[in-house]
């Protein structure tokens, strides 16, 4: 049961970033590796924050926005000074490592043990009752993710959001519309580095501290979720075992958590299972190959329809 | 037709992957066609593992995490373990020893904790600051007591109050480093040396607060320190150059990244014929020149002790405070003196805890 706990705790916290990722890797189709950077930058502004007494919920927001405003910069890069996607996520990662530490205060780990976060503080502990606690942190990261993903998936059918979907499939489209297809993706980053950072913010709040290693490889992570999450539950060819089983189809967006906790139940698996830690990233890669494998073969399809 | 192939192929592969990791596809298979993910699984394989381990109403169940593979880190677990067995909790007779090395991911970090947590272990040692951080988050959510070792500043990671007393179930040693008797015996060995130069890695902590205490210290031994930050160790080659270029010689902390590539700084400073002072037994071992430092393998057995007093029930976690090392052990490298032309004082030589007499790569 701690185990299953623990799965879904970490599959939520990260699944808050995959939904970023889904919007760079899956709709903007942009390789954007500055969540590797704003992931940490939400966990050190959140512990700064609380330790100057903000108020737990409010560096919710205020994490947000700061991703927002790095993901601004890393379509800054790309779109108005020509600079290639790759490179300008990698540009904005670099920096952001030392503004990062900068944020933390000039410490690579800062304890927020004994602050309130939005897991424990005295207005929870006075209404949730005992038997409730140990699933207290699940429920609030559900609340959290359900409420990101209801957003998202309102943004995406806006107006906006049909066009942040158009640039991603057919630039042509979105020129062709008379909008700034430049401007469309810019946003797409804001908004996925803001889930990057928000999800941060919550990891700082769970784990009780900010550490400046905590980014590492967290797009490979949000990439993983990304992929087993659509190719499980939703394929582009809209054909996935839940069809064949006739049960409802999922939204993107809901596939995406998903796969995050199934990515974190593999890890988790992995662990138990004794493989060593040294071991883990190769599995990582390999899991990932073999589902990009799978899915290119589906995209090639996909393009030669369009 | 095809195209339900071509997805059956994918839900295949991706599951026939999550059944890799579990070696029961069967089983993962269906958990995964709920729609529910194959955590459900992972629960029920940990419980069956974690049940298996007692035998008998003495026997008990240690996770140890931690946080890196390098020299001073192995000999900590490896010390634990052995002040375990001192008082007579022995690996493989009484003891269940579950290890893990997060290879520094945080990440993984706090799923190697939840691991132990979920396989019921009755303590948790947390090696190095971040994984002690880790295991105090998850540990003080399921009640279990954790020891922690080769934490530098435990207060500083809110492990331990101001003085001493510990923050919860939680204590454990610190490797803090002898600051002072390190000056003194870099005194005595160079006479004449004005800067010592020290390498950290902005991102370590520990070594901030380290090099903040030699800055203060370094002038009543009438040296200055010039120190050179680093962020990853693709930049040890070009700091160790241009440091080396400031000073007459180096001394060292713990700082992980820079310990882990010392060779290579070492190299740099033989061509030099700049000494290289480490911080514990194992730099001397492979090449710097002494050390004023603390034996991990001692600090290790100081830690398993405590951790025997836990888990015994002879005393609570809550009720110790965390415990340094007192004293420092000179440990020198005679093969290396000869190779700089220094001769090591003979004060200091007798009392050496071990003197190398050859470099070992």
């Amino acid at each position: 049961m701690t185990l299953l706990l623990g799965v879904l705790e970490e599959g939520l916290i990260y699944g808050v970033m995959a939904l970023g990722v889904y919007i760079t890797y899956k709709i903007l189709d942009f390789p954007d590796l500055s969540v590797d950077s704003t992931f940490p930058m939400g966990a050190a502004l959140t512990a700064s924050a609380l330790l100057a007494g903000i108020n737990p919920v409010l560096t919710l927001f205020l994490s947000f926005g700061a991703g927002a405003l790095a993901g601004c910069a890393t379509g800054f890069i790309h779109v108005k000074l020509k600079v290639r996607d790759l490179l300008s996520g990698i540009i904005v990662m670099t920096g952001l490592y030392s503004l990062n530490l900068r944020f933390a205060g000039g410490r690579a780990n800062v304890p927020v043990f004994t602050q309130d976060t939005i897991f424990e503080n005295p207005f929870l502990a006075g209404i949730m009752p005992q038997w409730l606690s140990p699933y207290l942190m699940v429920l609030i990261l559900f609340l959290i993710i359900i409420i990101c993903k209801v957003l998202l998936d309102l943004y995406l059918n806006t107006r906006s959001g049909y066009l942040l979907r158009a640039v991603g499939d057919n630039e042509a489209l979105v020129t062709s519309l008379a909008k700034d297809k430049g401007m469309v993706k810019i946003l797409g980053l804001a908004i996925a580095n803001g889930f990057s950072s928000l999800a941060g913010c919550i990891y700082c709040q769970h784990k009780g501290f900010f550490e400046i290693s905590v980014g590492t490889g967290t797009i490979v992570m949000g990439l993983a979720s990304v992929i087993i999450g659509i190719q499980l539950l939703c394929p582009e060819n809209g054909t996935s075992f839940l069809s064949a089983l006739k049960l409802p189809q999922v939204r993107p967006t809901t596939a995406v958590i998903v796969g995050s906790i199934v990515y974190k139940a593999c890890i988790s698996l992995a662990i138990s299972m004794g493989m060593e830690a040294n071991d883990l990233k190769l599995i990582t890669s390999i899991l990932f190959l073999v589902i990009l494998v799978v899915s290119a073969e589906r995209r090639k399809k996909v393009k030669s329809h369009a | 037709m095809k195209k339900s192939f071509r997805t059956f192929v994918a839900a295949a592969m991706a599951v026939s992957l999550l059944a890799g990791c579990s070696g029961s596809s069967g089983q993962t298979a269906t958990t995964a066609q709920d729609g529910n993910p194959a955590a459900g699984n992972a629960s029920s394989q940990a419980e069956t593992s974690g049940s298996q381990a007692p035998d008998g109403g003495k026997s008990y169940t240690v996770g140890i995490g931690q946080f890196a593979a390098h020299g001073s880190l192995d000999n900590c677990r490896e010390g634990f373990l052995l002040g375990l067995a001192e008082e007579g909790i022995v690996e493989g007779e009484n003891l269940t020893v579950l290890y893990e090395n997060s290879q520094a991911d945080g990440g993984i970090a706090s799923q190697i904790i939840t691991n132990f947590a979920s396989q019921k272990v009755d303590l948790i040692c947390g090696i190095a600051t971040p994984m002690a951080q880790t295991a105090y988050g998850v540990g003080r959510k399921q009640n279990i007591p954790v020891i922690f070792t080769a934490v530098t500043d435990p207060v500083a990671a809110e492990l331990a109050n101001a003085d001493g007393s510990p923050v919860g179930e939680i204590t454990g040693t610190s490797d803090k480093l002898p600051v002072t008797q390190q000056l003194e015996m870099i005194r005595a060995i160079l006479p004449d040396a004005k800067t010592i130069g020290i390498m950290y890695t902005t991102s370590e902590v520990n070594s901030l607060s380290t090099i903040e205490e030699y800055k203060a210290a370094a002038g009543d031994y009438g040296f200055e320190i010039v120190d050179t930050g680093i962020s990853t160790t693709a930049d040890v080659p070009l700091a160790a150059d241009s440091l080396l270029e400031k000073v007459d010689c180096i001394t060292n902390l713990t700082d992980n990244t820079v310990v882990a590539s010392l060779p290579v700084i070492l190299d740099k400073a033989a061509k030099k014929n700049i000494p290289v002072f480490g911080s514990e037994i194992e730099q001397v071992k492979i090449g710097c020149l002494a050390a004023m430092g603390l034996d991990y393998i001692e600090l290790g057995k100081q830690t398993g002790r405590m951790a025997a007093a836990v888990l015994k029930g002879e005393k609570k976690a809550g009720e110790m405070n965390y415990e340094v090392i007192q004293e420092a052990a000179f440990y020198g490298n005679a093969k290396v003196a000869e190779n700089l032309g220094i001769t090591i004082p003979e004060e200091l030589s007798s009392s050496a805890k071990e003197m190398f007499t050859d470099i070992t790569q």
